[in-house]
Protein backbone atom coordinates (compact mmCIF):
# COMPACT_ATOMS: atom_id res chain seq x y z
CA UNK A 1 0.00 0.00 0.00
CA UNK A 2 1.06 3.62 -0.53
CA UNK A 3 1.80 6.00 2.29
CA UNK A 4 -0.85 8.51 3.33
CA UNK A 5 0.26 12.07 3.88
CA UNK A 6 -1.57 15.35 4.52
CA UNK A 7 0.29 18.61 5.05
CA UNK A 8 -0.37 20.48 8.27
CA UNK A 9 -2.56 23.56 8.20
CA UNK A 10 -3.50 26.04 10.88
CA UNK A 11 -6.56 24.08 11.98
CA UNK A 12 -5.66 20.58 10.85
CA UNK A 13 -2.75 18.33 11.78
CA UNK A 14 -0.02 16.80 9.67
CA UNK A 15 -1.05 13.23 8.92
CA UNK A 16 1.74 10.81 8.15
CA UNK A 17 0.98 7.13 7.70
CA UNK A 18 4.02 5.06 6.78
CA UNK A 19 2.69 1.91 5.15
CA UNK A 20 6.05 0.15 5.46
CA UNK A 21 6.16 0.47 9.27
CA UNK A 22 2.46 0.80 10.18
CA UNK A 23 3.11 4.02 12.09
CA UNK A 24 0.33 6.60 11.77
CA UNK A 25 1.32 9.95 13.18
CA UNK A 26 -0.93 13.01 13.67
CA UNK A 27 0.89 16.18 14.71
CA UNK A 28 -0.44 19.67 15.35
CA UNK A 29 -3.88 21.03 16.16
CA UNK A 30 -7.20 19.71 14.95
CA UNK A 31 -10.28 21.88 14.52
CA UNK A 32 -10.94 21.82 10.76
CA UNK A 33 -14.17 23.29 9.45
CA UNK A 34 -15.68 19.96 8.44
CA UNK A 35 -13.98 17.64 10.86
CA UNK A 36 -15.71 14.50 9.55
CA UNK A 37 -14.71 15.30 5.95
CA UNK A 38 -11.11 15.73 7.07
CA UNK A 39 -10.97 12.37 8.87
CA UNK A 40 -13.12 10.25 6.52
CA UNK A 41 -10.30 9.51 4.01
CA UNK A 42 -7.93 8.62 6.85
CA UNK A 43 -10.48 6.22 8.36
CA UNK A 44 -10.97 4.62 4.94
CA UNK A 45 -7.21 4.37 4.46
CA UNK A 46 -6.69 2.75 7.88
CA UNK A 47 -9.52 0.30 7.20
CA UNK A 48 -7.90 -0.71 3.93
CA UNK A 49 -4.50 -1.06 5.59
CA UNK A 50 -6.00 -3.33 8.26
CA UNK A 51 -7.85 -5.39 5.64
CA UNK A 52 -4.91 -5.90 3.29
CA UNK A 53 -1.83 -6.18 5.54
CA UNK A 54 -0.93 -7.87 8.79
CA UNK A 55 1.69 -5.39 10.05
CA UNK A 56 1.48 -4.00 13.57
CA UNK A 57 -0.12 -0.53 13.74
CA UNK A 58 1.05 2.22 16.02
CA UNK A 59 -1.06 5.39 16.22
CA UNK A 60 1.04 8.30 17.49
CA UNK A 61 -1.03 11.36 18.48
CA UNK A 62 0.78 14.63 19.07
CA UNK A 63 -2.18 16.99 19.21
CA UNK A 64 -1.97 20.10 21.34
CA UNK A 65 -5.59 21.10 20.74
CA UNK A 66 -8.58 19.16 19.40
CA UNK A 67 -12.17 20.27 18.96
CA UNK A 68 -15.08 18.05 19.92
CA UNK A 69 -15.60 16.88 16.33
CA UNK A 70 -12.04 15.57 16.38
CA UNK A 71 -12.74 13.71 19.65
CA UNK A 72 -15.49 11.85 17.80
CA UNK A 73 -13.25 11.09 14.81
CA UNK A 74 -10.42 9.81 17.00
CA UNK A 75 -12.89 7.49 18.76
CA UNK A 76 -13.79 6.13 15.32
CA UNK A 77 -10.09 5.52 14.62
CA UNK A 78 -9.73 3.78 18.00
CA UNK A 79 -12.75 1.57 17.18
CA UNK A 80 -11.01 0.30 14.04
CA UNK A 81 -7.88 -0.45 16.05
CA UNK A 82 -9.82 -2.19 18.83
CA UNK A 83 -11.54 -4.38 16.30
CA UNK A 84 -8.20 -5.23 14.68
CA UNK A 85 -6.69 -6.02 18.09
CA UNK A 86 -9.66 -8.33 18.75
CA UNK A 87 -8.69 -10.16 15.55
CA UNK A 88 -5.17 -10.67 16.85
CA UNK A 89 -3.44 -7.62 15.34
CA UNK A 90 -0.61 -5.99 17.27
CA UNK A 91 -1.77 -2.39 17.80
CA UNK A 92 -0.84 0.44 20.14
CA UNK A 93 -1.71 4.09 20.68
CA UNK A 94 0.59 6.77 22.08
CA UNK A 95 -0.88 10.09 23.29
CA UNK A 96 1.74 12.81 23.64
CA UNK A 97 0.99 15.87 25.73
CA UNK A 98 2.96 18.92 26.77
CA UNK A 99 3.37 18.59 30.56
CA UNK A 100 2.43 22.30 30.82
CA UNK A 101 -0.93 21.58 29.13
CA UNK A 102 -3.05 19.75 31.70
CA UNK A 103 -6.12 19.74 29.45
CA UNK A 104 -4.24 17.65 26.88
CA UNK A 105 -3.38 15.15 29.63
CA UNK A 106 -7.02 14.99 30.79
CA UNK A 107 -8.21 14.39 27.23
CA UNK A 108 -5.74 11.51 26.92
CA UNK A 109 -6.84 10.06 30.26
CA UNK A 110 -10.49 10.13 29.20
CA UNK A 111 -9.63 8.30 26.00
CA UNK A 112 -7.59 5.71 27.91
CA UNK A 113 -10.48 4.87 30.28
CA UNK A 114 -12.56 3.08 27.68
CA UNK A 115 -9.87 1.39 25.62
CA UNK A 116 -8.63 -2.15 25.72
CA UNK A 117 -5.70 -1.61 23.32
CA UNK A 118 -2.46 -0.38 24.93
CA UNK A 119 -2.67 3.40 25.29
CA UNK A 120 0.47 5.18 26.45
CA UNK A 121 0.35 8.70 27.91
CA UNK A 122 3.66 10.40 27.22
CA UNK A 123 4.37 13.74 28.87
CA UNK A 124 6.85 15.26 26.46
CA UNK A 125 6.95 18.44 24.40
CA UNK A 126 6.68 17.89 20.67
CA UNK B 1 -23.37 59.04 7.36
CA UNK B 2 -21.24 59.54 10.41
CA UNK B 3 -19.49 56.90 12.52
CA UNK B 4 -17.91 57.70 15.83
CA UNK B 5 -15.40 54.88 16.11
CA UNK B 6 -13.81 56.41 19.16
CA UNK B 7 -17.16 56.21 20.89
CA UNK B 8 -17.49 52.57 19.82
CA UNK B 9 -13.99 51.84 21.09
CA UNK B 10 -14.78 53.47 24.44
CA UNK B 11 -18.06 51.59 24.75
CA UNK B 12 -16.28 48.28 24.12
CA UNK B 13 -13.48 49.10 26.53
CA UNK B 14 -15.85 50.22 29.27
CA UNK B 15 -17.64 46.88 28.93
CA UNK B 16 -14.25 45.11 29.23
CA UNK B 17 -14.61 43.69 25.74
CA UNK B 18 -11.16 42.96 24.38
CA UNK B 19 -11.94 41.35 21.07
CA UNK B 20 -15.11 41.79 19.10
CA UNK B 21 -16.29 40.63 15.71
CA UNK B 22 -19.52 41.31 13.89
CA UNK B 23 -20.07 40.27 10.32
CA UNK B 24 -20.04 37.39 7.85
CA UNK B 25 -18.20 34.52 9.44
CA UNK B 26 -15.94 31.84 7.96
CA UNK B 27 -13.48 29.19 9.11
CA UNK B 28 -10.54 31.46 8.20
CA UNK B 29 -11.97 34.24 10.37
CA UNK B 30 -12.46 31.70 13.19
CA UNK B 31 -8.76 30.80 12.86
CA UNK B 32 -7.48 34.39 12.75
CA UNK B 33 -9.67 35.58 15.59
CA UNK B 34 -8.63 32.46 17.50
CA UNK B 35 -5.00 33.53 17.07
CA UNK B 36 -5.83 36.93 18.47
CA UNK B 37 -7.61 35.34 21.43
CA UNK B 38 -4.59 33.18 22.21
CA UNK B 39 -2.14 36.04 21.80
CA UNK B 40 -4.14 38.18 24.17
CA UNK B 41 -4.51 35.37 26.70
CA UNK B 42 -0.86 34.35 26.65
CA UNK B 43 0.11 37.96 27.47
CA UNK B 44 -2.21 37.75 30.41
CA UNK B 45 0.03 35.45 32.50
CA UNK B 46 -2.82 33.01 32.91
CA UNK B 47 -2.73 29.32 33.62
CA UNK B 48 -2.47 27.28 30.44
CA UNK B 49 -5.57 25.27 31.40
CA UNK B 50 -7.66 28.46 31.53
CA UNK B 51 -6.19 29.64 28.24
CA UNK B 52 -7.08 26.34 26.60
CA UNK B 53 -10.59 26.44 28.07
CA UNK B 54 -11.26 29.97 26.78
CA UNK B 55 -9.91 29.01 23.36
CA UNK B 56 -11.95 25.84 23.15
CA UNK B 57 -15.18 27.52 24.29
CA UNK B 58 -14.54 30.10 21.56
CA UNK B 59 -13.93 27.39 18.93
CA UNK B 60 -17.00 25.35 19.92
CA UNK B 61 -19.29 28.40 19.93
CA UNK B 62 -18.11 29.67 16.57
CA UNK B 63 -18.04 26.27 14.86
CA UNK B 64 -21.57 25.64 16.15
CA UNK B 65 -22.65 28.81 14.35
CA UNK B 66 -20.95 27.72 11.12
CA UNK B 67 -22.44 24.23 11.38
CA UNK B 68 -25.88 25.72 11.96
CA UNK B 69 -25.63 27.79 8.76
CA UNK B 70 -24.66 24.64 6.82
CA UNK B 71 -27.48 22.67 8.36
CA UNK B 72 -30.11 25.28 7.45
CA UNK B 73 -28.69 25.45 3.93
CA UNK B 74 -28.96 21.65 3.62
CA UNK B 75 -32.62 22.01 4.62
CA UNK B 76 -33.10 24.37 1.68
CA UNK B 77 -33.00 27.48 3.87
CA UNK B 78 -29.99 29.38 2.58
CA UNK B 79 -30.00 32.82 4.15
CA UNK B 80 -27.10 35.27 4.43
CA UNK B 81 -28.30 36.07 7.95
CA UNK B 82 -27.11 32.61 9.11
CA UNK B 83 -23.61 33.40 7.85
CA UNK B 84 -23.34 36.34 10.22
CA UNK B 85 -22.06 36.13 13.75
CA UNK B 86 -21.40 38.48 16.61
CA UNK B 87 -18.57 37.23 18.82
CA UNK B 88 -16.85 38.84 21.72
CA UNK B 89 -14.15 37.94 24.20
CA UNK B 90 -13.93 39.97 27.35
CA UNK B 91 -13.54 40.02 31.05
CA UNK B 92 -15.90 40.11 33.97
CA UNK B 93 -13.85 40.60 37.11
CA UNK B 94 -11.39 37.71 37.25
CA UNK B 95 -13.34 35.62 34.78
CA UNK B 96 -13.07 35.50 31.01
CA UNK B 97 -16.18 35.86 28.91
CA UNK B 98 -16.82 34.22 25.55
CA UNK B 99 -20.10 35.34 24.03
CA UNK B 100 -21.64 34.83 20.63
CA UNK B 101 -24.91 35.52 18.90
CA UNK B 102 -26.41 34.51 15.59
CA UNK B 103 -29.69 34.36 13.73
CA UNK B 104 -31.58 31.16 14.46
CA UNK B 105 -34.82 29.94 12.90
CA UNK B 106 -37.71 30.19 15.36
CA UNK B 107 -38.34 26.45 14.92
CA UNK B 108 -34.92 25.66 16.40
CA UNK B 109 -34.60 28.28 19.11
CA UNK B 110 -36.76 26.69 21.83
CA UNK B 111 -34.99 23.34 21.49
CA UNK B 112 -31.60 25.03 21.72
CA UNK B 113 -32.66 26.91 24.86
CA UNK B 114 -34.00 23.68 26.37
CA UNK B 115 -30.73 21.86 25.64
CA UNK B 116 -28.71 24.58 27.34
CA UNK B 117 -31.06 24.66 30.35
CA UNK B 118 -30.78 20.91 30.70
CA UNK B 119 -26.96 21.02 30.58
CA UNK B 120 -26.98 23.85 33.11
CA UNK B 121 -28.73 21.48 35.54
CA UNK B 122 -25.95 18.88 35.41
CA UNK B 123 -22.94 18.79 37.72
CA UNK B 124 -19.33 18.17 36.61
CA UNK B 125 -19.54 14.39 36.85
CA UNK B 126 -22.86 14.27 35.02
CA UNK B 127 -21.48 16.50 32.25
CA UNK B 128 -18.45 14.25 31.93
CA UNK B 129 -20.73 11.21 31.66
CA UNK B 130 -22.99 13.00 29.17
CA UNK B 131 -20.00 13.93 27.01
CA UNK B 132 -18.82 10.34 26.98
CA UNK B 133 -22.28 8.96 26.23
CA UNK B 134 -22.81 11.43 23.36
CA UNK B 135 -19.34 10.78 21.95
CA UNK B 136 -20.15 7.06 21.64
CA UNK B 137 -23.33 7.66 19.62
CA UNK B 138 -23.01 6.95 15.90
CA UNK B 139 -22.35 10.16 13.96
CA UNK B 140 -25.31 11.67 12.15
CA UNK B 141 -25.08 11.81 8.36
CA UNK B 142 -26.99 15.08 8.34
CA UNK B 143 -24.97 17.99 6.95
CA UNK B 144 -23.83 20.36 9.69
CA UNK B 145 -25.10 18.15 12.50
CA UNK B 146 -21.63 17.73 14.01
CA UNK B 147 -20.94 15.39 16.89
CA UNK B 148 -23.45 17.05 19.24
CA UNK B 149 -20.63 17.56 21.73
CA UNK B 150 -19.97 21.29 21.44
CA UNK B 151 -22.50 22.58 23.97
CA UNK B 152 -21.66 19.81 26.45
CA UNK B 153 -17.99 20.75 26.16
CA UNK B 154 -18.81 24.44 26.67
CA UNK B 155 -20.87 23.53 29.76
CA UNK B 156 -17.95 21.51 31.15
CA UNK B 157 -15.61 24.47 30.82
CA UNK B 158 -17.97 27.21 31.97
CA UNK B 159 -18.11 28.20 35.60
CA UNK B 160 -21.76 28.63 36.48
CA UNK B 161 -24.58 28.28 33.96
CA UNK B 162 -24.29 29.11 30.26
CA UNK B 163 -26.46 32.20 29.90
CA UNK B 164 -28.71 32.40 26.91
CA UNK B 165 -31.15 34.94 25.61
CA UNK B 166 -33.41 35.24 22.58
CA UNK B 167 -34.28 38.49 20.86
CA UNK B 168 -37.13 38.20 18.33
CA UNK B 169 -36.15 39.47 14.88
CA UNK B 170 -39.26 38.47 12.91
CA UNK B 171 -41.89 35.74 13.01
CA UNK B 172 -39.36 33.38 11.47
CA UNK B 173 -36.16 34.29 13.24
CA UNK B 174 -34.61 35.13 16.57
CA UNK B 175 -31.19 36.43 17.49
CA UNK B 176 -29.85 33.83 19.91
CA UNK B 177 -26.98 34.77 22.19
CA UNK B 178 -25.01 32.70 24.63
CA UNK B 179 -22.52 33.86 27.23
CA UNK B 180 -19.99 31.57 28.88
CA UNK B 181 -17.76 32.69 31.76
CA UNK B 182 -14.49 30.81 32.31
Amino acid sequence: MNNYYVEPRKSSPEVNFDASTGVLRLTGESYPENTFDFYAPLLAWLQEFLDTTSLPVRLVLQLSYINTGTVKCLLDLFDLLEEAAGNGRNVGIAWYYDPANERALETGEEFAEDLKVPFELIGEKF
Amino acid sequence: MYFNLLQLKKTLEEANILICFNGPFSQSIIEELGNAVRRYLSNDQMESAVLMDVFSVYIEQTQNIRNYARRREALGDKNPAYEMATVLIGRDGDRHIVASGNTVHADDAAALAATIDELNGLDRQELRARFKEQSRKPASNEVGRGAGLGLIDIARKTSGPIQHMMHPLSEQHVFFQIIAAI
